[in-house]
């Protein structure tokens, strides 16, 4: 059976997709799609038969979700979106997030919101409704907006539990359920608050992005606003893993290094894009460095120098970092300036994409077997 | 009455790929609950959570604003028409 890989980008105005067979050398780009609309998340669902769901904004229209079942060709609006009550008083700006449920909940999506909540689709994505219980959170008066917006952008769903999953939501925190989302409690010892204004001591933890150990079930990678941190107790605590990186740990309060995106191979190799700091952030002297840390490992290597020979003093968003499941892995990225680059050698070697986009927002690998269709 | 609707490219797969249309009405609150009616998706985009148009949406009834109006039951005449536009909030 053929391999198919599609990259899937997404951009302040429209979405690209890149596709290419499993050698990827050779990518043929199609898009834009859903032209003139933020689409700030984007999946590839296999197991739909071959859907994309993205979810789009605008800001004089606000969000909302949109499928294609032909690649991108065409697109249908879903009629019954996420959206919060009246009686809330929240608003759906944003959709961050869609992840596919647990195997075993083929049926089963999720997604992440801004403001921030986590709404799920147990019908392959055609009606949604909130879990209500993390807005219901006794902290919730007190979660305070990051620059990105009161945006929850991460959603991470244990492997051997479908009842137990992590979200990550900006200058707020990490919280866990163990219930499959009836009830959730922060999980943010290790880390040190920032200065967002409310007093609650359980909230103000900046997470930036977190990615699950693809064999150590309970091991959690963070990228936070002040530094880098792994838990191996479910996010019970955190534990700081600099060695290598740019940037001195200067105290819990002033710490680096700073970045945004973190990818994890399914080898379990770790990549960042690290920033030159909080106030700052681009690359650190237009350097567009990709720093590794290989399974067994305990020290980050700057293992890709991008663009050796010009500068590029942009960022990578959050959710624009990504690693592919093929074997040797592919890695991804797009920067703010509407470039995508890709390597097939642990990210030692990078091609560019032809072409600029706009600012890329999300940027993720979506692998098929068999032939398409369309 | 027949009521000439005008809406946003951007939201054209909200209304069966039309951006211009027409529907029947007595009034013109008749029109605008036709229009939502007909075209669900459409609120969606025009109207937040609490059911407030959207800051940077406007909707006119021939030359003004319905934010304007004080009362919507206005007869809808032919060649009446609705037209729905992003503010210009900048740029």
């Amino acid at each position: 059976m053929p391999t198919r890989v599609r990259l899937l980008v997404g951009t302040t105005k429209g979405l690209f997709t890149f596709e290419s067979d499993a050698e990827r050398r050779d990518w043929n780009c199609s898009g834009p799609h859903l032209g003139g609309w933020e689409v700030y998340s984007v999946l590839g669902d296999h197991r739909q038969g071959g859907r994309i769901i993205a979810g789009t904004s605008h800001t004089a229209y606000g969000p909302s979700i949109r499928v294609s079942e032909d690649f991108g060709q065409s697109w249908r609006q879903i009629a019954e979106g996420p959206r919060y009550p009246a009686q809330s008083g929240f608003a759906l700006n944003r959709v961050w997030q869609i992840v596919p449920g647990h195997p075993s909940e083929p049926d089963t999506l999720f997604a992440g919101v801004e403001e921030a909540g986590l709404f799920v689709s147990r019908d392959r994505g055609e009606t949604w409704n909130e879990l209500d219980a993390l807005t219901s959170h006794p902290t919730r008066p007190d979660w305070f907006p990051g620059n990105g917006g009161l945006c929850l952008h991460t959603i991470l769903i244990h492997p051997d539990n479908p009842q137990r999953m992590w979200v990550g939501i900006s200058a707020v925190g990490v919280f866990r359920t163990d219930d499959g989302g009836e009830t959730w409690r922060s999980c943010n010892e290790g880390l040190s608050r920032v200065p967002v204004g409310t007093p609650h001591p359980e909230v103000g933890y900046c997470v930036h992005k977190m990615a699950l150990d693809p064999e150590v079930p309970d091991t959690l990678y963070m990228q936070y606003h002040q530094g880098v941190f792994q838990s191996n107790d479910a996010g019970e605590s955190w534990s700081p893993i600099e060695d290598g990186l740019p940037g001195e740990r200067i105290s819990a309060e002033l710490g680096a290094p700073f970045g945004f995106p973190i990818a994890v191979s399914r080898s379990g190799d770790l990549f960042l894009v690290p920033l030159e700091s909080s106030e700052q952030r681009t690359m650190r002297d237009g350097r567009l460095l990709v720093y590794g840390m290989r399974r067994g490992s305990d020290r980050w290597e700057p293992v890709g120098d991008v663009v050796p020979d010009e500068p590029r003093h942009v960022s990578v968003l959050r959710d624009a970092l990504t690693v592919d499941s093929l074997d040797p892995y592919g890695t991804y990225f797009g920067t703010t300036s509407g470039e995508v680059f890709y390597s097939l050698d642990g990210g030692v070697g990078w091609d560019r994409m032809p072409g600029q986009y706009g600012r890329i927002l999300c940027v993720k690998a979506w692998i098929r077997e068999g032939h398409d269709a369309a | 009455m027949r009521l000439e609707v005008s809406i946003p490219p951007l939201l054209r797969d909200c209304a069966l790929g039309q951006t211009r249309f027409s529907i029947t009405a007595g009034t013109l609150d008749e029109g605008l609950q036709r229009l939502f009616e007909t075209y669900p998706l459409l609120r969606v985009h025009l109207y937040d959570e609490a059911e407030r148009l959207r800051k940077h949406v406007l909707i006119f009834f021939n030359g003004e604003s319905i934010a304007w109006l004080d009362r919507l039951d206005i007869p809808v005449r032919t060649g009446d028409r609705l037209t729905i536009l992003q503010a210009v909030s900048g740029g």
